[in-house]
């Protein structure tokens, strides 16, 4: 039963990271129907960031947000400016091609300045546990979980509370209505595109701590974060949430009960099941296309 | 033209089936017996991917497959690869069809990520499954058993026959009704379903058609290696590498992938031998991936022809924009008189209790109509009434939540789209949808008013339907438009193209949804002429319209809709005057000022 708890809670703590980091690749995709697959590779480059400010100035990887958040911030923008912004109207098989093509760059950049070995981000706490009862929680695990749900939390205010969360929902709900009433989509789609990178700036660092990472590692990532993504419902946000919940647990309960050389396949069973059930997801909404283009 | 690129490719061919005979340098026949593994991968993905419009980046998986296939039968059962490769086209098709299953109801996005996850869950299938793989260990195949003298023979004429094979294949999917399908799946997938296309066998069919010649090169590129394991052969680079050739060559091109596949395995060797593989080899393919899609999306192929064309059509005015014929005044028959039907008449169509919800809302709230037989029925009501939502659940678009819809003596809410159209309901849309990279000619022969397996492989179009297709044309006046791309037509000339292209299922009933909306008034008084003809010809017509004197002088009966409901049904005359109708609808200072719009 222990067991049972400290795997449902370390579960639930990864599953708040997952979140950060599938909200960024649901809200682009929701706004502007981009998958980017670049997503698991610049969230690697953002650990890597985390790893050479630690090393260099060692500065605490999970206060690295504040530097790498905002870093990824601008190149995100800049990315979207040079890239996916040229194709935004183009069919999503484009835009995944496109984005696929920088994940490689992006891996093969990575390679060439960090080298192809595993890397990883020790802080002193590193070894350390909370101690509950008979159940353990490494603090690394707890502290970047509660880091993760905090940025999100910031994230929803911002879509929630400000005019640009709501100039990025109109344009997600309907990008022509939004323009007609004033709503620059074009720069929109650029800010959430540019939030979307933030956030695996900010997620990086804290899995900078919590998993050993190389550049290769971003075909992982990348997959975790679509399984998410199509089991919450493409394009939903609190739908990724329970989705990285959801994966979250089940890896963990895998590599407890199972074997962990068979978690690393759970977000992919995941899509087939999904795709099988409900095509649409837990929380997403089938569109209606047959006016929605004009 | 076409003469000089035979040439080429005549030379092409020659060539490579010759080298191994002239040359003995196994550097560049390596190079050529994978820059075919490339373009039979290319080839293959072209079905899904280029005809069909479905991003596949699991393409490599396949060939992954086939060659643990060989590798794993060949060891443990025993016996030469080659004798095996029947084997790995059968599990490569097997596995593609069951894949094909999943991704029935998945649509693009979720298609490409289905094909990711595919390729990855072998990997990690083939890592940890020991007893049958070897896990990363590996599997050795055996080694070739013929005479040094012949090198690499054996395989490098297996590749070019699958190579031959797989083009064949390709070439006479172009041609076919099946290649028709899928390209209509590609430029519209719900549309095509409308004009009764089977979309879910189309598409499963191009995934197996697409994997099945793959997964054998597979096999033989196994034995030709001799060493498989997970983390080479499930690569998603090769993948990435065999869509690059497709998309290089040009999408939906017979030779399109193989000319890229021969441009980018070469570059391949270049990046491994020169720049020394690993991150050289990611960035090049990466950067060569993204350029490709920014600058040149449509591949080499078709950039040249559209060259080419433009170089050709300089200086010739295009059909577009033209005046429409003034065809239909030469008709010397007296206009049909508008059905009128006994209200006693059999309804073809019949609506009961009909319910969809979206969320909290309630498009239609039970809303129950009938279409006699032989009327032009007309379904009017305030924007948002629910009146396309209704055509949706009639003709299958989308699924009712309650209710009972009948045509034609037979239950039919829970049949498939294609199905419904294989019965007999043909439909229009509020905005058009041709399948816009077609022709004038294809948008109207593409239809299929009936679905059997043995008809995939009849031709594109038979002299029977290019026929009926033509008279078809001329009946809306469109037809010196046959060649035209279906993209440049106006919006009036779309809505008479899709007019002929719902004809071409010879309904029994028709229904037009907004036939006169955003038109000129000239073309609406002809779109009423031609529905007049149509039904004086047998033909059922329901009618959404918003275009009061077109509906008061055409239908018998109109049907009102508001909220969701039928509110009033009954002749024109009546209704202009029902006050439930002038309140939630027309508005109590509707007067007719003309008698009728025609």
């Amino acid at each position: 039963m222990t067991e049972f708890i400290q795997t449902l809670i370390l579960g639930l703590l990864i599953g708040g990271v997952y979140a950060l980091l599938a909200s960024g690749l649901t809200l682009i995709f929701g706004v502007m129907r981009v998958i980017n697959i670049a997503h698991g590779a610049l969230l690697i480059l953002a650990a890597f960031l985390t790893y050479s400010l630690w090393t260099a100035t060692g500065i605490d990887p999970l206060a690295a947000i504040v530097i790498t958040t905002p870093v990824m911030l601008a190149f995100g923008w800049l990315l979207y400016q040079a890239s996916v912004g040229r194709i935004r109207t183009a069919p999503v098989g484009a835009s995944v091609l496109l984005t696929f093509g920088l994940a490689l760059v992006f891996e093969g950049v990575m390679g060439l300045i960090w080298g192809n070995t595993s890397h990883s981000v020790r802080p002193a706490y590193f070894n350390e546990s909370f101690e509950i009862g008979q159940v353990f929680l490494p603090k690394a695990q707890v502290y970047g979980g509660a880091l993760a749900v905090v940025v999100l939390g910031g994230l929803y205010a911002t879509l929630n509370h400000t005019w640009l969360g709501r100039a990025i929902r109109a344009s997600a709900v309907n990008p022509q209505g939004a323009e007609l009433v004033g709503v620059k989509v074009g720069a929109v789609a650029a800010m959430t595109f540019a939030i979307g990178v933030a956030s695996v700036g900010a997620g990086g660092s804290i899995v900078s701590v919590l998993y050993p990472f190389l550049p290769g590692s971003h075909y992982q990532w990348i997959a975790r974060l679509l399984g998410i993504i199509v089991l919450g419902g493409m394009g939903s946000l609190p739908g990724a949430a329970i989705g990285a919940l959801a994966l979250g647990v089940a890896e963990t309960m895998t590599v407890t009960y199972i074997s962990p050389a068979w978690a690393t396949a759970v977000p992919y069973i995941f899509v087939i099941i999904v795709l099988l059930v409900r095509p649409q997801g837990l929380l997403g909404s089938r569109l209606r296309e047959d006016v929605a283009t004009a | 033209m076409r003469n000089p690129w035979t040439a080429v490719i005549a030379a092409g061919i020659l060539f490579v089936g010759l080298y191994p005979v002239f040359s003995d340098d196994l550097y560049y026949q390596n190079m050529i017996m994978l820059s075919m593994v490339f373009a039979i991968g290319a080839v293959g993905l072209n079905v899904i991917t280029g005809y069909a419009g479905y991003v596949s980046l699991g393409q490599g998986a396949f060939l992954a497959l086939g060659a643990y296939t060989a590798g794993i039968l060949s060891t443990d059962v025993g016996g030469n690869p080659f004798v095996w490769l029947p084997a790995a086209g059968a599990l490569g098709a097997l596995v593609a069809a069951a894949l094909g299953v999943v991704a029935m109801r998945a649509r693009g996005t979720a298609f490409v990520i289905l094909t990711i996850a595919f390729l990855f869950l072998l990997q990690v299938t083939a890592t940890n499954w020991d007893s049958l793989t070897n896990g990363t260990g590996g599997i050795s195949l055996p080694l070739p058993t013929w005479s040094v003298d012949y090198q690499n023979w054996p395989f490098y004429y297996s590749f070019m026959a699958l190579l031959a094979v797989s083009l064949l294949m390709s070439w006479w999917i172009r041609r076919s009704k099946f290649g028709m399908g899928l390209i209509a799946i590609r430029e519209d997938e719900d549309k095509a379903a409308t004009v009764g296309v089977n979309t879910p066998v189309y598409k499963i069919l191009g995934f197996v058609a697409s994997a099945v010649f793959v997964s054998m090169a597979g096999a033989v590129y196994g034995y030709y290696i001799g060493f498989i394991d997970p983390a080479g052969m499930f690569n998603i680079l090769l993948s990435v590498q065999i869509i690059l050739s497709l998309l290089l060559g040009g999408r939906a091109t017979l030779w399109g992938p193989v000319l890229g596949a021969f441009i980018v395995e070469p570059l391949n060797e270049i990046s491994n031998n020169e720049f020394g593989g690993g991150n050289a080899r990611l960035l090049i393919f990466g950067g060569l991936l993204a350029l490709v899609v920014l600058f040149m999306p449509r591949g080499i192929i078709p950039t040249v022809q559209h060259w080419l064309r433009v170089l050709r059509a300089r200086g010739k005015a295009g059909l577009v924009g033209e005046r429409l014929d003034a065809r239909i005044e030469l008709r010397e028959r007296a206009a049909p008189q508008p059905a009128t039907p006994s209200s006693d008449g059999r309804p073809l169509l019949e609506v009961k209790g009909l319910e969809k919800r979206f969320g909290g809302l309630r498009a239609v709230d039970g809303a129950s109509f009938a279409v006699p037989e032989g009327s032009i029925t007309a379904l009017i009501g305030p924007n948002g009434s629910g009146k396309t939502t209704a055509f949706n659940l009639i003709d299958g678009t989308m699924t009712a939540n309650a209710g009972e819809v009948w045509f034609d003596g037979r239950r039919i809410d829970r049949l498939r789209p294609w199905r419904r159209a294989h019965l007999g309901i043909g439909r229009s849309f509020q905005i058009t949808r041709l399948f816009r990279e077609m022709t004038v000619l294809e948008n109207v022969v593409a239809p299929l008013p009936s679905f059997r397996l043995r008809q995939l492989s009849a031709g594109a179009m038979s002299g029977q339907e290019g026929e009926r297709a033509g008279e078809l044309l001329d009946f809306v006046g469109m037809r010196k438009y046959a060649d035209a791309p279906a993209s440049a037509l106006s919006f009036g000339q779309q809505k008479l193209v899709e007019l002929a292209q719902v004809l071409m299922l010879d309904p029994k009933l028709i229904m037009l949804d907004e036939p006169a909306g955003g038109i000129n008034p000239t073309l609406i008084e002809r779109i009423g002429e031609m529905v007049r003809e149509l039904n004086a010809q047998g033909k059922t017509f329901l009618i959404v319209e918003h275009n009061m004197p077109f509906v008061l002088g055409l239908c018998r009966p109109v049907l009102v809709l508001a909220r969701g409901k039928t509110i009033a049904r009954g002749a024109p005359e009546e209704i202009q005057r029902d006050p439930k109708v002038l309140d939630a609808y027309l508005g109590e200072d509707f007067r007719l000022e003309e008698p009728v719009g025609v």
